[in-house]
């Protein structure tokens, strides 16, 4: 109880930071709720240090230019600066399309160069890979050692959480299937669940709205689309093409093969709304709430007072929900994911039919010969 | 809008990041996981269906040993009951011998006693013959000097020789 109180109180006080320092920096001014509230939602080529609005953890930025590749410290083009690299010249675009992001300044004009920064989200990206490598390495690693001893606590939660996926998912729904797509489907499960709990941390090593990023849920749903439609069975294709309705829904208008391919895309654009916008929805309430405070602090002190406590009541509330919700949210992914596979997978009626014949026969055979 | 248009980057990074995690987890993590997942139920399984195993043969051994048990108290009175009627035969029969063997030898006693009673007789006969003829030597020598006295005598003795016979 005392630790769960130390942490609730750490993360109010981590909370309430960074918009503190927010909103000292206006001093007083106007606060654009708008702006802070896409500010931590997006994406940034620095890192905000704890407790500190105006200095950032700079990242690298890597950008293939007019005239090939260049990389420098984003504390280069911090503030609004132009840093000139040779003959090209970048700096951050404080306004118009590219607003927020790196451009190459070529005759006056800006223009999006090729950017592969190594952004706050894409440096989260690989604190994700590293923590989900370094739980599933140790616990693979404690399987060899300790052969059917059970783990204990964090390891323990850990194998809980692998089986409740690799058992109650992945092998109920894919049957003999499993095993092949089973380190795909459990990988996805793992890298979004942290990602999505590391979201949650509002200090350095996490913090990036990373699943609530369209680009991160595009990928990971178009790598459910490829594993679905390059292992999907033939008797899959057949009734996408060719499905089992009266001939004219299928001839000469077809009707029918166009629905299906139209099914084909939206199941991941499904995936990859759906996840995004609950993570992306979960990281905005909590801000606006936060926000609240401020807002209402032009009010006076007593209703600055009511807003702080009910403000952070809520807020915890939500981190709380989140926390749920990442969970749900992997696990509705990982479901999603390994049902449109079992889909492609299913073979033609009479084939199901005649394996089930044949297993039953041999259950028979087996049960005669058990007599 | 910025938050509906997936940046290039992030896709790359991403698409990068997640083949090296799958790469890694599909080569060191996964397979000795799931096989561990898999070896320990299976384990678990196994030692479940043991204990009911050897629950059952307990069971059943406890059952085996009371029926085993009722069989040798059956057994036991049965040899016991064969015991007492062998003994009884036996004494029957040490009692029919002996009984046997007593006639035998009282048969035998009565065999020889007659035959001594006989003997007895025989040398008694002899005895009493040869005193009755010395006797009758000597009344026949003192008598016989007459003749009837000789005839009456002879007489006499075939009267009684006839009335013997």
């Amino acid at each position: 109880m005392k630790k769960l109180f130390l942490i609730l109180s750490l993360l109010i006080a981590a909370l309430v930071s960074p918009v503190r320092v927010a909103a000292d920096d206006h001093g007083g001014a106007k606060i654009d709720p708008k702006e802070i509230i896409f500010e931590h939602l997006g994406d940034g080529y620095g890192w905000e240090v704890p407790f500190n609005h105006h200095k950032r953890i700079p990242l690298p930025i890597i950008v293939w230019g007019s005239d090939g590749l260049h990389c420098f410290l984003s504390s280069r083009v911090a503030h609004g600066e132009t840093y000139v690299d040779g003959d090209a010249s970048f700096k951050i675009a404080t306004e118009g399309d590219y607003k927020g992001k790196l451009v190459e300044i070529i005759d006056g004009k800006e223009s999006k160069p090729w950017d592969f920064s190594i952004t706050k989200n894409v440096l989260a990206l690989f604190i994700a890979v590293i923590v989900v490598a370094f739980c599933c390495i140790m616990l693979a690693r404690w399987h060899k050692r300790k052969g059917f001893e059970a783990p204990r606590k964090g390891l323990g939660l850990f194998e809980t959480i692998v089986e409740f996926v690799y058992n109650g998912v992945v092998k109920s729904t894919l049957k003999e299937n499993a095993p092949r797509f089973a380190p795909y489907l459990l990988t996805v499960f793992f890298f979004i669940l942290f990602m999505n709990l590391l979201g949650l941390i509002v200090v350095f090593p996490g913090g990036a709205n990373l699943t609530g990023n369209i680009a991160v849920t595009l990928v990971l749903a178009l790598l459910t689309f490829f594993v679905t439609n390059i292992f999907g069975t033939k008797h899959y294709w057949k009734e996408i093409f060719w499905p089992d309705v009266p001939l004219w829904l299928k001839f000469p208008l077809p009707i029918m093969p166009i629905i299906e391919i139209f099914g084909m895309f939206t199941k991941p654009a499904a995936l990859t709304v759906r996840l995004f916008a609950n993570m992306m929805g979960g990281h905005m309430i909590v801000i606006v709430l936060t926000l609240l405070i401020f807002i209402f602090a032009e009010m006076g002190a007593a209703a600055l007072g009511a807003t702080t406590v009910l403000s952070m009541l809520f807020s915890i509330f939500m981190l709380l929900l989140d926390v749920l919700v990442s969970f749900i949210q992997a696990y509705v992914f990982t479901m999603l994911s390994t049902i449109f596979i079992a889909l492609a997978q299913e073979k033609a009626e009479h084939e199901h039919k005649e394996k089930a014949e044949h297993e039953h026969k041999h259950e028979e055979k087996t049960a005669q010969a058990a007599k | 809008m910025e938050l509906f248009t997936p940046d290039f980057g992030l896709i790359f990074w991403m698409f990068v990041a997640f083949a090296v995690l799958f790469f890694i987890l599909w080569k060191w993590a996964w397979p000795a996981i799931m096989k561990g997942i898999d070896s320990r139920a299976d384990f678990i399984n196994k030692g479940v269906e043991y204990a009911q195993n050897a629950k059952e043969q307990l069971d059943h051994a406890r059952e085996e040993a009371d029926k085993q048990l009722v069989e040798a108290r059956r057994q036991q009175a049965e040899v016991l009951r064969e015991a007492d009627k062998m003994k009884t035969q036996i004494i029957e029969e040490a009692r029919v011998a002996a009984q046997k063997e007593a006639q035998k030898v009282m048969d035998a006693a009565k065999v020889s006693i007659e035959q001594s009673r006989k003997e007895a007789e025989q040398s008694f006969r002899d005895q009493v013959s040869d005193f009755a003829l010395e006797i009758a030597q000597k009344v026949v020598k003192n008598q016989l000097a007459d003749d009837k006295a000789q005839a009456k005598l002879v007489n006499s003795l075939l009267d009684e020789m006839e009335h013997n016979n």
